[in-house]
């Protein structure tokens, strides 16, 4: 079910044990692969485990830690075939509640979830937040995030999933140009408010992500979805290629972590207060458009076709306003074209 | 008490795990009704018992355990502490208990497979440091129900980034009930200025988090944006405040909401290009042959740096305030950049 990265620190080694030790006894009789499976551990981390829970227990009367004081499982299943029996246990048997901030924690994670055509609407929603709220042993920290409705696209490509038949939608992708595609869907991902489909494209002939918001026109076609496990779809949206371009830019500090994805490596250098630092992107189109949504935060400062192509977009922007106002145009709005020095 | 042996002839044994020795507490602490002294403790436990000195020189041993009971009431364990009706007041009189009524969960809370698959994917939604770590834990607590969750029909990465440094500081004192102070960029002002506010809510709203507050030199609620808080947020030593009313959140993400409502902007947007697709799906209204849409927003600095990414895609009609919002911040990339670049 889990999956984990890094060593855990003693805390979550104790709500581990505290939580092994109910399902041990739910249970019943478990074998040590299927532990290890349920709780996303190896299976050494899982028989380290048992053999802590066995020789653990309660100082007793006499501060002596006697045998009837103490878990006991049964040693013979453990050692000859690898299934844990809890044969004698004290203190614990039921599920530990959630802290505040592990209930508010999901909660969140739920609220923002409502997107996604895996929540099954609002009210069931509303149920399951209750129930995490009568889990925590008290009231769940106050943090909440808006809940936003599904992209109706979502639903259609969760049924086409389902029903293993492929997809098709008119495409405009981040250069401006308009297709239909016909695809395989594989996989959502989302970053903040923006929802991607990672599938198969037919018209491409490759693993592609596609912007959810960018898609129109979606049907569900006759055609049934290939065979793509043998495929490698990337874990995350932003691959970097040599043809990727490489950008210099000056950054307002506190701006740096809005451009992390687009970092070439962690090399900052200080220049006048900004940072100086160098970005990695597929296309002077997405780089236009990033530095001119941060206006006043990031500078360009190489290469210089780059630098005249943010120049050019936001002064193309800006002359849309010339001569609609009362008051004085500013000059630079429609004169700057380049930035060749 | 009978101490099993001597601190001192202990020595070469090997420490004890600290997930032991803190498994071994909340069992002990679990299994007493009475509760347990402080002295019974340290010199029984498994993991301090060994460590304890008859002569009583146990100082760093008490310091280990205030620091553990620190570490299993931050799990959400409520571990208490009873004041003996004889010697109110006196410390080595007190005991320690975890009451198993309020540490197990509750025979209502189960869930099914599906919830459990949501529930899994919710945790997935946080990387960062304490709201993913938080979640981990809550979903291996409700691994020991044995439910195995159900496999989505397709696979899922969500992920909701928190990138403000205001975030962790905030959530802490949220938490803790704990004022703090932070200087705050407001447009409009000169200046970052300092405020002292005792956190209520932090919300997403709009793709931006908010924190909504008690602001001590307004003397009023205010809700600020993280992003606008400039430098460090620290505690104000001393100063603690009441729990807010429960639900509190939900009520400044909907007054959110109604501010959004206010806010209504024209947009004339170029046919077929980025701005069209992506704001036309927010739109209320619209017209198709003039290509004017009409979008709601929250906060009219924030809106005016998203609509200036989009370029020469789209012209803001009205209202004036937000036309020369995007104007300003399009003449400022232009001039940022209309020299070459000095590399």
């Amino acid at each position: 079910m889990a999956k984990r990265a890094k060593p855990l620190k003693a805390p979550d080694k104790l709500v581990f044990l505290l939580s092994f030790v109910p399902y041990l006894l739910e249970r019943r009789v478990v074998d040590v692969a299927e532990a290890a499976q349920h709780f996303g551990m190896t299976e050494a981390e899982i028989r380290d485990a048992v053999r802590l829970i066995a020789t653990s227990g309660l100082p007793g009367s006499t501060g002596t830690y006697q045998p009837n004081d103490l878990f006991d499982i049964d040693w013979d299943s453990f050692e000859d075939d690898d299934v844990i029996v809890i044969v004698h246990h004290v203190a614990i048997d039921d599920a530990p509640r959630l802290s505040a901030r592990e209930a508010a924690a999901l909660m969140a994670g739920l609220q923002y979830l409502s997107a996604s055509p895996e929540s099954a609407g609002s009210a069931s929603l509303a149920s399951l937040k209750a129930k995490l709220a009568a889990g925590a042993s008290s009231a769940p920290s106050r943090l909440a995030v808006a809940e936003t409705e599904a992209d109706a696209s979502l639903a259609v490509i969760r049924e086409a999933v389902a029903e293993g038949r492929q997809v098709e939608f008119d495409y405009l992708n981040a250069r401006g140009e308009r297709g239909r595609r016909r695809a395989d869907p594989l996989r959502i991902i989302s970053q903040d408010a923006d929802w991607y489909l990672q599938a198969y494209c037919h018209t491409r002939e490759d693993v592609r992500n596609f912007r959810v918001d960018r898609m129109s026109d979606l049907v569900l076609t006759d055609e049934p979805i290939g065979d793509h496990s043998h495929r490698v779809v990337p874990d995350t949206l932003f691959q970097s290629s040599d043809s990727d371009l490489a950008v210099v830019v000056d950054v307002a500090p506190s701006t740096l972590p809005l451009l992390a994805d687009y970092l070439a490596d962690s090399r900052a250098r200080e220049v006048d207060g900004r940072l100086r630092v160098t970005l990695r992107l597929s296309h002077v189109h997405g780089l236009k458009r990033l530095v001119a949504g941060l206006p006043g935060l990031v500078t360009v400062v190489a290469p210089a076709e780059a630098r005249a192509a943010v120049a050019e977009w936001a002064a193309a922007g800006l002359a849309g306003y010339a001569g609609r106002e009362a008051s004085d145009d500013d000059p630079r709005g429609t004169g700057a074209t380049d930035g060749s020095t | 008490m009978i101490a099993r042996v001597s601190g001192a002839s202990r020595k070469g044994e090997p420490r004890i795990p600290v997930e032991d020795r803190l498994f071994s507490l909340v069992l002990a602490l679990l299994a007493t009704e009475t509760g347990l002294l402080k002295a019974e403790i340290l010199s029984s436990v498994r993991g301090y018992a060994e460590r304890y000195d008859e002569s009583g020189q146990n100082a760093n041993l008490e310091r280990q355990f205030e620091r553990d009971k620190d570490d299993i009431r931050e799990l959400g364990i409520p571990l208490e502490t009873v004041e003996s009706p004889d010697r109110p007041g006196d410390n080595q009189a007190l005991r320690y208990r975890i009451p198993k009524g309020q540490y197990d969960l509750p025979e209502e809370v189960r869930f099914t497979p599906d919830e459990l698959a949501l529930l899994g994917l919710a945790a997935e939604v946080w990387r960062e440091a304490s709201l993913s770590s938080d979640s981990q834990r809550a979903l291996t607590k409700l691994r020991s129900l044995g439910i195995e969750p159900r496999e989505p029909v397709i696979g899922y990465a969500p992920r909701l980034r928190v990138r403000d440094a205001a975030f962790e500081p905030l959530r802490q004192a949220l938490d803790r009930r704990q004022t703090v102070r932070f200087r705050y960029f407001k447009p409009g002002e000169p200046a970052p200025r300092e405020r002292i506010v005792d956190p209520l809510a932090v919300v997403l709203h709009e793709g931006r988090w908010h924190l909504h507050g008690f602001d001590r030199n307004a003397g009023g609620p205010r809700t600020f944006l993280l992003s606008r808080i400039i430098g460090k947020v620290e505690p104000v030593p001393g100063l603690t405040f009441d729990a807010p009313p429960p639900g509190i959140q939900d009520r400044i993400l909907a007054e959110l909401d109604e501010l959004r409502l206010r806010n209504a902007a024209d947009l004339a947007v170029t046919a077929g290009s980025d701005a069209e697709v992506r704001l036309g799906k927010r739109a209320v209204l619209r017209d198709e042959d003039a290509g004017v849409i009409r979008l709601h927003y929250t906060d009219a600095a924030v809106f005016a740096d998203e609509l200036a990414a989009y370029g020469p895609e789209v012209r803001v009609i009205s209202p004036a305030s937000l036309r020369d919002a995007v104007r300003e911040r399009l003449a400022a990339v232009v001039a940022a950049h209309r020299d070459g670049g000095a590399a």
